[in-house]
């Protein structure tokens, strides 16, 4: 044993001495991701993919709920402990590149094959770029259409969904039945980026926009808002519930309409025991223009990153596998070069198309360095009107007092 | 023969040491963070300087603030109804059942150490577990109000403005009202029996032994009670994230939720600060009047 020791081992310092690149190559670098993704989400398994496709590359993976997101990346980027890759909700992309917590991308990209700027849709792009400069690359887009109960739709008589707010109120006045549990419309108005998200798109249809908030278009869209809830249309939970927590009643037959995004595909596809449909949001009348909101999440490298070949590296390597996005995970990849072949589910294929023709209005949330301040502004005005007892005028008013003095 | 290093194992310095130790963990533990917290208040914080000590420095202007915020004032009543409801409520149903176990019939020391169920479960637990009690349209709370013809529409506990903020007292009181049991129960066990046999002969009735007997001889545990629940319910922040989030419209915000709000939601450290150190004062407020009741607990 004594013998065979030193010869082993001189044997094994030999051949580390012949191949020293095979020996440093095999001296794994680490990368952490974090993402809200749980798993059945992309996040978890891709990363997993990663780090079984790449000998040299470790992965650690954590997720980390929605309403802890930012403020757990703070945390850790102010003690350098933050991780190499982050998805980052994308209005908040701005913030954190203005502040100089983001790797730059721009050159990154330009030398990259799997990564094209031309190949995503302009929305998600511009939400990942600052300053001319292009700090993320994004993971996923979604927007927000109208879920309907094709069941209680002809149980009521009404053919077709709504196209405009108008009808969204007739209709749901039409299908509300109190007595069995059942609402119109189930939509999310809470005081978060939910509330915004889904609110925002009614500004922008009738007009109006974050940095003129109480202009006559935000003030109709709060007005269509107030009616629903004050008429009993929604349920009053809609000031306190998620989107997710509101769409489950819908899958759950308590709502005969839902305002949500495609995320919720194959929990629908699931749980709901009825035809369902999805139609573009109703705009305020006939003709006028359309919006949506634009959902999802950058893929950002913070700047404190030891590994940024690697981490890029990682970011190639998802959005190689941005081409089965909507059949494994049912969400859409931001690209405008990718076709998405059909599932198979009937409902689902048809719902895909609605949401892609939603796509194309769907507009980013600022960007702007301060968004969750405009943010808070706007879901306070929300929360004013809807359960406080303000005018919409007044609630706005007040919101665009305090966005005027944070943008000047 | 003393000289001044054998102290440390046998007279002065050995006191001084057994105080030493546990305020040096104190001061490195809990007064650095306060400490940081004061100094914070007073700074100008920004997402990205969090990390660094070397802030401007910004005066009272975060004070000047927080107390012009149209939002300040009906948040720091919301906080004072949060604690006198939860208070009253934890405090009188404790007393009852303190008193209830206290007739010592079979079996009433497991059921009174089963109670504290509610008192180990983690805030998160207990808040998911009354948001489903209390949810709107299918809560179990409003089916047993509507089924005993007590409402005949259904109450919207978390979104109504009028109810969101009794929904936490609500929960806040089961969640502490076995704690203020248990403390009550051995307060109630250290007065002597004979107090109350001289009483009855003396013909005293039950209402006159409360009062002139068990209420005096438990005045420091109630005391010390009191301040105790004060500062839990200050603290008081799982409930409110699971049930309310503050709203809606703030209608359920308290000052503790609003200063974590300020911080890790509009990214606002100074702000969430002040308001901080604002309830700082009211806690050591409530700790001096602790420390003033259990006081001679220590000289026995």
């Amino acid at each position: 044993m004594q013998r065979i020791l030193p010869i082993a081992s001189a044997a094994v310092m030999g051949l580390a001495l012949a191949l020293p690149s095979a020996a440093r190559a095999q001296d794994p670098v680490t990368i952490t991701i974090w993402t809200v993704d749980k798993t059945g989400q992309p996040t978890p398994d891709l990363a997993r993919e990663f780090d079984e496709s790449e000998p040299d590359i470790n992965v650690v993976y954590r997720e980390v709920p929605f309403a802890d997101l930012m403020s757990e990346a703070l945390r850790a980027f102010s003690i350098g402990k933050a991780p190499d890759i982050f998805a980052v909700d994308n209005p908040d992309t701005a913030m954190l590149a203005a502040n100089g917590a983001l790797l730059d991308l721009t050159d990154m990209i330009a030398k990259s094959d799997a990564i094209k700027v031309e190949n995503y849709f302009d929305g998600p792009m511009e939400s990942a770029t600052w300053d001319g400069h292009i700090y993320g690359v994004p993971k996923a887009t979604n927007t927000i259409a109208l879920y309907y109960n094709k069941d209680m739709f002809k149980e009521a008589g009404i053919k077709e969904p709504p196209r405009t707010w108008d009808e969204l109120i007739e209709d749901a006045r039409k299908l509300n039945k109190p007595d069995k549990g059942v609402y119109g419309v189930a939509f999310s108005a809470k005081a978060s980026e939910e509330g915004t998200f889904q609110f925002l798109p009614f500004v922008q249809m009738a007009g109006g926009s974050y940095d003129h908030i109480n202009s006559e278009g935000g003030v109709k869209a709060l007005t269509f808002f107030k009616t629903l809830l004050d008429e009993g249309l929604a349920s009053p939970d809609t000031v306190s519930r998620t989107q997710w927590a509101s769409t489950a009643t819908f899958n759950a037959g308590n709502a005969a309409m839902a305002i949500s995004g495609p995320w919720e595909l194959n929990r629908m596809a699931d749980e709901a025991d009825f035809d369902w449909g999805v139609a573009l949001l109703p705009v305020p009348e006939e003709g006028a223009q359309r919006s949506s909101a634009m959902g999802d999440y950058n893929w950002v490298i913070f700047k404190t990153t030891k590994h940024p070949e690697a981490a890029f590296k990682a970011l190639e390597f998802f959005a190689n596998q941005d081409k089965d996005l909507f059949q494994r995970f049912g969400q859409l990849p931001a690209r405008r070069d990718i076709d998405i072949p059909p599932t198979g589910n009937d409902k689902k294929d048809a719902a895909l198309q609605v949401f892609l023709e939603q796509m194309k209005y769907a507009k980013p949330r600022g960007p702007h360095p301060e968004w969750p301040k405009i943010s808070k502004a706007i879901q306070t005005a929300l929360q004013a009107a809807l359960a406080g007892g303000a005018t919409p005028q007044e609630a706005l008013d007040q919101a665009a007092k305090t966005i005027d003095g944070i943008i000047d | 023969m003393r000289n001044g290093l054998s102290t440390f194992w046998d007279g002065r310095g050995f006191d001084l040491l057994l105080v030493g130790i546990p305020l040096a963990f104190l001061i490195a533990i809990s007064g650095s963070a306060l400490v940081y917290n004061v100094v914070m208040s007073f700074q100008e914080v920004g997402m990205f300087t969090l990390g660094s000590f070397v802030r401007p420095f910004a005066g009272l202007k975060n004070y000047a603030e927080v107390l012009s915020d149209p939002q300040t004032w009906p948040i720091l009543g919301n906080t004072a109804i949060f604690v006198v409801g939860s208070l009253s409520g934890q405090f009188i149903v404790g007393f009852a059942l303190a008193l209830f176990f206290g007739l010592k019939f079979p079996g009433s020391t497991y059921l009174r150490g089963l109670f504290l169920v509610s008192w180990v479960m983690p805030g998160l637990v207990t808040g998911a577990l009354w948001s489903w009690l209390l949810a709107g349209d299918f809560g179990v709370v409003n089916f047993f109000l509507r089924s005993l013809g007590i409402i005949n529409e259904n109450i919207f506990w978390r979104s109504d403005p009028a109810f969101a903020l009794w929904s936490v007292v609500i929960a806040n009181i089961w969640f502490g009202t076995s704690f203020n049991m248990i403390l009550l129960s051995v307060g109630l066990a250290s007065i002597p029996e004979d107090l109350y046999e001289a009483a009855s002969l003396d013909g005293a009735n039950v209402f006159q032994r409360f009062f002139t007997i068990t209420l005096p001889m438990m005045r420091s545990t109630i005391g010390a009670l009191l301040s105790l629940g004060l500062i839990f319910t200050l603290q008081q922040f799982d409930l409110f994230a699971a049930l309310t989030d503050g709203g809606p419209n703030n209608a359920s915000n308290v000052a503790q939720y609003w200063a974590w709000q300020l911080s890790f939601r509009e990214y606002d450290f100074a702000r969430g600060a002040t308001v901080s150190v604002m309830m700082i004062i009211v806690v050591i407020a409530a700790a001096l009047f602790y420390v003033r009741s259990t006081r001679h607990e220590v000289r026995g």
